[in-house]
Formats: C-alpha cells, sequence, structure tokens
C-alpha cells in the first residue's frame, strides 16, 4: 500500500468514525445461541442513537472538563505510555534456547534494555484464568473465572465460564413474523475489576485489543475489542462447514458441518445455513444458495454463495468474504468467512471457515464503545472477530492441512498487528495491551514436530512444517523488533505470555478413573459413552471432573443431586482423593501422570470460591486431561495415546508452565508472576494500587529510572 | 436500552455492604450487591437445555 493510500485510508477511517458516532446505526440485531436475534425496533434504535450522539458531541467539553478535574491526579505518573504486548503461550524455555543460538536478536536487546524473567502463571495454566489474573491483579475466587468450562450444579451440564447468552421468550406476532420484544441477556462472568478500568477512573485512556475475557466488552474510559469466548455467527465457538461431493460418511466426530453438493460434473449445487431466525416461529436457519462451477480442466472453480463470487484454484483461501442473510423486510444480518476447494479431481470439496460476526456490521456487542470495531474494519480491512478464531478443528479433523491452518493463523496474526500498530501509532498518553494467539494456536497444532516419537506424529515422515514453532518464535522476535524501533522516552514495554507449553502425548480420563475405583456410578444399562456426563447415576456419584483441571464433589446443597455432606464428610474424601491420585502413575509409559492434586480451599481467596472446582489436577508433562473426559464421556480407558493434531497444551501442573515477562526497565522483584501485572500499571500511572488487587507491583516506584527508554 | 437501571437502597445497608464487600474481596459494592443478587436469582432461573449447551460450545477447540 502506498503512503498516499495509507493517508486517504486513515482519513476515511476516522471520518468513518466520526460519522458513526453521529449517525443511527443499523438496527441492533443480537445473535443468541439458539436464540436466533432480538430486535430493538429500527426506529427507536435510529432516534436514540441520534439523540444520544448529539447530545454526546454537545456534552463532550463540559464532560471532559469534568473528568480531569474530578480525576485530577493526585500523583504524578511515572510514564507516559504503557505498551504490553502478549504472546499467549510463549514458553520460556523455547524462547531462552533460541536466544542462547541467537534467533530472537530483539528479545535479546528488550533482556539487556531491561529485564527477563520467567513468569509465574494462574492455578490452573488456563487462558481464560491467566488472562482474567492479569487484567484483575487477583486470585480466580475473586475474579471468578476457573477454567475454559464451569458445571451448572443444578444439570451437571457443562457451560462456558467466561459468558452467558440468554433467551428470549417474548415476541410480537407480526403476520408471518414475529418481533423479539427483548435482547438476550448478554453477561461477562469475570468479576472484580480490571486495571484498565481503573485507569479510567484515573483519567489515563487505554486501549485493550484482544485480550482474552473481554466479551461482552468493559465500559471504560478506553477502546476494547473483545476477544476469547466471541461466538461465531452461528452462536458456536467456531464450526466450520464442508460442502463435498463425498458419500455421506459419520459426521465429523469433533465438530463441523458436513454438507452434500448435488449435481455436476460441471456444476453443483448445495443450501449454506447461517444463524437461526428468531423473527420466525420455529427459529429456522437463515440460509444461501451455493454454486460451485468447476473447471477441472483450468483447475479452478467459482464459487458462489449468495450474491458473492469467487473463483480459486484448490488449496488456495479466498479472502474474507462477507455474506448477507436477510433476516425479515428491511433487516440483514452479514457474517464473513473464507474458502478453499481442498479437491477437485473425481471429487469436489468446499471448506468454508467458521461465520465470523462481520466487525463492520456487528450483529453483537464486540467492543466498546459499540462503533470502534467498525472503526478497525474501516482502517484495517475485514478482520477475524471469533473468539478462537484459528481453526483448529478443521485441522484436527484432517479437513484441511497443516499449510492451510498456518495461512489462516498468520492472516490472522497480520490482521492483529495492524490494528496494534494502529492503536500504538495513535497513542500519546495512556496504556495499550494486545494479545497475539499465533503463539498458542501454533504450539498447539505443531507440537508433534518437536518431538520424534510423539503419538499424533507416528507415520509422518519429514513434514514440511516441522520448524512451525521455532518460525513462529522469530516472527515474534520480529514484531518485538518493530516494537522497539517505535518506542520514545517515558516509554514502557513489557512482553509476556499468560503461560509456557509442554507436550500433550497421553489423555488422562478423570472420570473413568472415578468410576474404576467407585466414586462414580453408571445408571443402570448404560455404558458410559454418552457425552456431558449423561450416563452418570448421581444419587451414587460422590465426584466427577468437568472442565480441563477441575474435579468436583458431589456436594449436598450445592448439586442438584448432592450426596455428599459439606464438612467433615468432603473434606475426608478430599483428602481420600488427594491421597490415591496424587503421583498417579501411568503403567502402560512408567510415568507419572498427575504431580499432584490442589485443594481450591488452600489456594483461592475471595467471594467466588463456591463456583471454584473443588480439587485441580496438576497434570505433569506430557499429560492432559483426555479429549473424551473434556467431553463428559465416562467409558475408556484411563490413559490413552493423544494422536490428534492438537498435539501441545498447558492445562497441567501450573508450575511446569510459567510464562515469559519482559521489560524495557528493569523491575525491583523477583519471581513475578502474572497477577503482579495489574497493580504495576496502576504504579506507572501513579494511581494508588486498587485495594482488591493481590499482585504486588514490580518497580520501586523511583521516577528517575523512567525518564529515559533506551531503545538500544 | 442503556444497560443499567438505578435502585435506591437506604444509606446505613450500603455502609454495611461498603464495609464487607471491601473484607470479602469484591473491588466495589456494586460487585458484592451484584453478586448477592445473582446468587438468589440462579435458585429460580430455569437452567440451560442440552441443546444450547452443545452449541454453546462447539468449536472449543480445548475439548474436541
Amino acid at each position: 500500500m502506498t503512503a498516499s493510500t495509507a493517508r486517504l485510508r486513515s482519513a476515511l477511517a476516522v471520518a468513518a468514525f466520526g460519522l458513526l458516532m453521529a449517525a443511527p446505526s443499523p438496527a441492533e440485531a443480537y445473535i443468541g445461541p439458539g436464540a436466533g436475534f432480538a430486535l430493538i425496533t429500527s426506529f427507536a434504535v435510529m432516534f436514540t442513537t441520534i439523540i444520544v450522539a448529539m447530545v454526546s458531541l454537545l456534552a463532550w467539553p463540559f464532560r471532559t472538563l469534568i473528568r480531569v478535574i474530578r480525576h485530577r491526579q493526585k500523583t504524578t505518573p511515572l510514564v507516559k505510555r504503557l505498551i504490553v504486548v502478549g504472546f499467549d503461550g510463549q514458553d520460556p524455555r523455547l524462547t531462552e534456547r533460541l536466544m542462547r543460538e541467537g534467533k530472537l536478536p530483539n528479545f535479546k536487546r528488550l533482556q539487556e534494555m531491561g529485564c527477563f524473567h520467567r513468569l509465574r502463571t494462574s492455578f490452573p495454566s488456563v487462558s481464560p484464568v491467566a488472562w482474567s489474573c492479569f487484567s484483575t491483579g487477583t486470585n480466580p475466587g475473586r475474579h471468578n473465572i476457573f477454567d475454559f468450562l464451569d458445571r451448572d450444579p443444578r444439570t451437571y451440564l457443562p457451560r462456558l465460564s467466561s459468558t452467558h447468552i440468554g433467551s428470549v421468550d417474548r415476541f410480537l406476532k407480526i403476520g408471518s413474523y414475529r418481533i423479539p420484544l427483548a435482547k438476550p441477556a448478554l453477561r461477562l462472568l469475570r468479576k472484580s475489576k480490571p486495571f484498565w478500568t481503573v485507569l479510567g477512573e484515573n483519567n489515563v485512556w487505554s486501549t485493550i485489543l484482544r485480550v482474552p475475557i473481554t466479551f461482552p466488552p468493559d465500559k471504560f474510559y478506553g477502546a476494547q475489542l473483545s476477544a476469547m469466548c466471541v461466538p461465531d455467527l452461528l452462536g458456536t465457538q467456531g464450526t466450520f462447514m464442508l460442502f463435498t461431493t463425498r458419500p455421506a460418511a459419520d459426521k465429523f466426530k469433533e465438530g463441523g458441518k458436513r454438507c452434500a453438493l448435488a449435481g455436476g460434473p460441471d456444476r453443483y449445487q448445495a443450501t449454506l445455513e447461517g444463524p437461526e431466525n428468531m423473527f420466525r416461529a420455529g427459529n429456522p436457519p437463515l440460509q444461501l444458495p451455493l454454486v460451485v462451477e468447476a473447471d477441472r480442466k483450468a483447475g479452478r472453480a467459482a464459487v458462489r454463495i449468495g450474491e458473492q463470487e469467487v473463483v480459486l484454484t484448490p488449496g488456495e483461501l479466498s479472502d474474507w468474504v462477507t455474506l448477507s442473510f436477510r433476516v425479515a423486510p428491511g433487516i440483514k444480518v452479514s457474517g464473513i468467512c473464507r474458502l478453499q476447494i481442498t479437491e477437485l479431481d473425481e471429487h469436489l470439496s468446499l471448506y468454508v471457515t467458521p461465520l465470523n460476526i462481520d466487525a463492520e456490521k456487528p450483529a453483537m456487542p464486540i467492543s466498546h464503545p459499540s462503533y470502534y470495531a467498525t472503526y478497525l474494519a474501516k482502517k484495517i480491512g475485514p478482520y477475524a472477530t471469533l473468539g478462537l478464531a484459528e481453526d483448529t478443528w478443521a485441522l484436527n479433523e484432517k479437513v484441511t492441512d497443516d499449510a492451510t491452518f498456518l495461512e489462516q493463523t498468520y492472516d490472522i496474526d497480520a490482521e492483529r498487528e495492524a490494528m496494534f500498530f494502529a492503536a500504538l501509532d495513535r497513542l500519546r498518553k495512556g496504556c495499550l495491551v494486545t494479545v497475539f494467539d499465533a503463539t498458542d494456536r501454533i504450539q498447539h497444532m505443531f507440537w508433534r514436530y518437536l518431538e520424534e516419537d510423539h503419538p499424533a506424529a507416528r507415520g509422518i515422515e519429514n513434514p514440511e512444517h516441522a520448524n512451525a514453532i521455532e518460525e513462529l518464535y522469530l516472527h515474534n522476535d520480529e514484531l518485538v523488533g518493530k516494537v522497539l524501533g517505535r518506542l520514545r522516552d517515558g516509554d514502557v514495554l513489557m512482553v509476556l505470555s499468560d503461560h509456557g507449553f509442554e507436550s500433550f502425548r497421553r489423555g488422562v480420563n478423570l472420570n473413568a478413573w472415578l468410576l474404576e475405583h467407585g466414586y462414580l456410578k453408571l445408571k443402570q444399562g448404560s455404558d458410559g459413552s454418552s457425552e456431558w456426563l449423561r450416563d452418570v447415576d448421581w444419587s451414587q456419584t460422590r465426584a466427577y471432573a468437568v472442565g480441563l483441571t477441575g474435579m468436583f464433589l458431589n456436594l449436598k446443597e450445592r448439586e442438584a443431586h448432592g450426596i455428599v455432606a459439606p464438612g467433615e464428610e468432603a473434606a475426608a474424601l478430599k483428602a481420600e482423593l488427594i491421597a490415591k491420585l496424587n503421583g498417579l502413575r501411568d503403567e502402560e509409559e512408567d510415568e507419572v501422570g498427575i504431580n499432584e492434586l490442589f485443594d481450591a480451599a488452600a489456594i483461592y481467596n475471595g467471594p467466588y470460591m463456591g463456583n471454584a472446582p473443588d480439587l485441580l489436577v496438576g497434570y505433569n508433562a506430557g499429560y492432559r486431561v483426555s479429549w473424551d473426559c473434556a467431553s463428559g464421556m465416562v467409558a475408556g480407558p484411563v490413559f490413552e495415546d493423544n494422536v490428534k493434531a492438537w498435539s501441545g497444551d498447558h492445562c497441567l501442573d501450573p508450575r511446569l508452565v510459567p510464562g515469559i515477562f519482559f521489560c524495557s526497565h528493569a523491575i525491583d522483584e523477583d519471581d513475578p508472576g502474572l497477577i503482579d501485572i495489574a497493580p504495576t500499571a496502576l504504579q506507572l500511572f501513579g494511581i494508588q494500587p486498587a485495594r482488591h488487587m493481590e499482585g504486588r507491583r514490580l518497580f520501586d516506584g523511583s521516577k528517575e529510572k523512567f525518564a529515559r527508554t533506551r531503545a538500544a | 436500552m442503556f444497560g443499567y437501571t438505578k435502585v435506591k437502597l437506604e444509606t446505613s445497608l450500603v455502609d454495611r455492604i461498603r464495609k464487607i464487600a471491601e473484607i470479602a474481596g469484591y473491588a466495589t459494592a456494586e460487585e458484592f450487591i451484584t453478586h448477592a443478587l445473582e446468587k438468589e436469582l440462579a435458585k429460580l432461573e430455569d437452567a440451560d437445555s442440552e441443546d444450547e449447551v452443545r452449541k454453546r460450545l462447539q468449536g472449543l477447540g480445548y475439548i474436541s
């Protein structure tokens, strides 16, 4: 892109930003998974938005003055800008080795400017927990996020721990349509108060880009783009589609939709199903016609979905394609996806990525302010909005291949980089935090190539992407170099990760172990192969596992069918389980599978402890909860090989997977932890420590240290 | 429409809440009040169906 084009694009983005502040938004339609859309009437939204925008514009000078007076800082900030770059999952051992080998010159430079430490992670070392500790400076007992998954004690079913999306049950019928009379409830379940909110209360601006567990977005003095677990347009965490002429086989084990392509040999058709339409009784899915015109001789195919057409060669991943679904007269919802012809020979197959919410016209609030997502789309173009955007399921299912996954991941990374530098270049004072997810996703999917005998790499000779992880770290190093080049005096730069990484070679089915040892019983006649613990006889079960690291006692007065009395009986059961599971051996491999179980009551404190698992499992390196156990199946062996592409993980003993912490200035404390970053951020802006935060301030508070930022 | 509704509480009650909230580890008195109300509501509200659960978790890479 030329400089003049870039300037024009920036000008258009700023103009769009301004217009969006004043202009009425399209009718706000919200997606509820299983709930379709709810709608405040278009007119009401338009009218209110215009009034609010006008009042905001007129009141802006007065509000700014009031904010400055009210939140006049009583202490002087130590820095002008705090820049935090998060590389989710970057591992210190790999980082240290590559630095020794001279392959990470910019990380090395940053270390020499300031410092490098291993960073203590959270208990458990799972991203939603870790980033919530980072954001709030508190332990999970105070921020309420204990895992990706929680369980509903009323039903024992799992649920996303970070977000609640409700349903709509009141409608106004108009002809064949029904108008929802309310929006589905949308709640962020992470509690406490993130440091950027405290900064905002003290008149310090923050831009928070894609920090996990910010959906729906926080409201504070600043801007935020939501991340984990923003759903796709279908309301799931990412459902890909495969349109194929191959005969119907078993459905994908894990997810994704297989859709038959009819017709041939040159023209095929199908229907692409989008989100459910709550404006119609029965919530039928919104649909678009899909046509593929194949030219096998030329080796390409034209794919038409609705009004969009793309011509592709096999293996080529398209740019983002915008699909628009007609919900009701005058109301549309749009999503974006990418397409790939995965085969064009005897059979034809078309891969469609999960339908991401279109940031230009978001169907859900994915940013604060609400128009910030649109502003970013105008500025950098379409971008992935899905919480876990990189399609690991399609690779696990072998629908896509390593090359496609890497291309998709690096493209998303490039989008992130663009929004990060756009924000950095505009930030004169304040805080900027951006999390890059590629490190986590690529290590999850390519760890198998780091070990010759990894079960997931058996039979793969000389894989083309054997160096994917090292290349990734080099890529991150380049980004660090670019950031160093933009540092000014008065800046502090932190580069950190929420946890490290380890191999995932063997899965542990804790529920199978509990069944074997009499702590869990199955219903009569069931074999334990159903998902979500549906085969469990709760009237005879004392303990069960849900999520990635948690075990729960089936407690009376807490669980719907609890049988374990709180108090002495529960304490004795915990002690018994700890004694039996500590050091659990995998006899087949002659290894320890579980290092230790941790009593949550001993490691957490705070008002949300009642939501915590009773016991946390610290798996040994190489081990993690099995796929079957994670989806609530009880049957099967306790230990089994992990043969999926998802071959590296961090949901194990947190002491084995610390993160990284680089800083442009040396800190004055040893053994820093993720929980220390929030209070330190406040310290750098001269703000007294927030009482709810438990972490330490990592600097001694002397101003002279921050006067210069030595970008060597 | 704007996300919040004002509720009036006796000053003495709010004073008690502020003291307890800080000791208990809440960031604000509002967080304490919200949590107390959510705990009561959870006893009365319906749980999600299995279909809704399956849909919301589909695609989460850590579990499949």
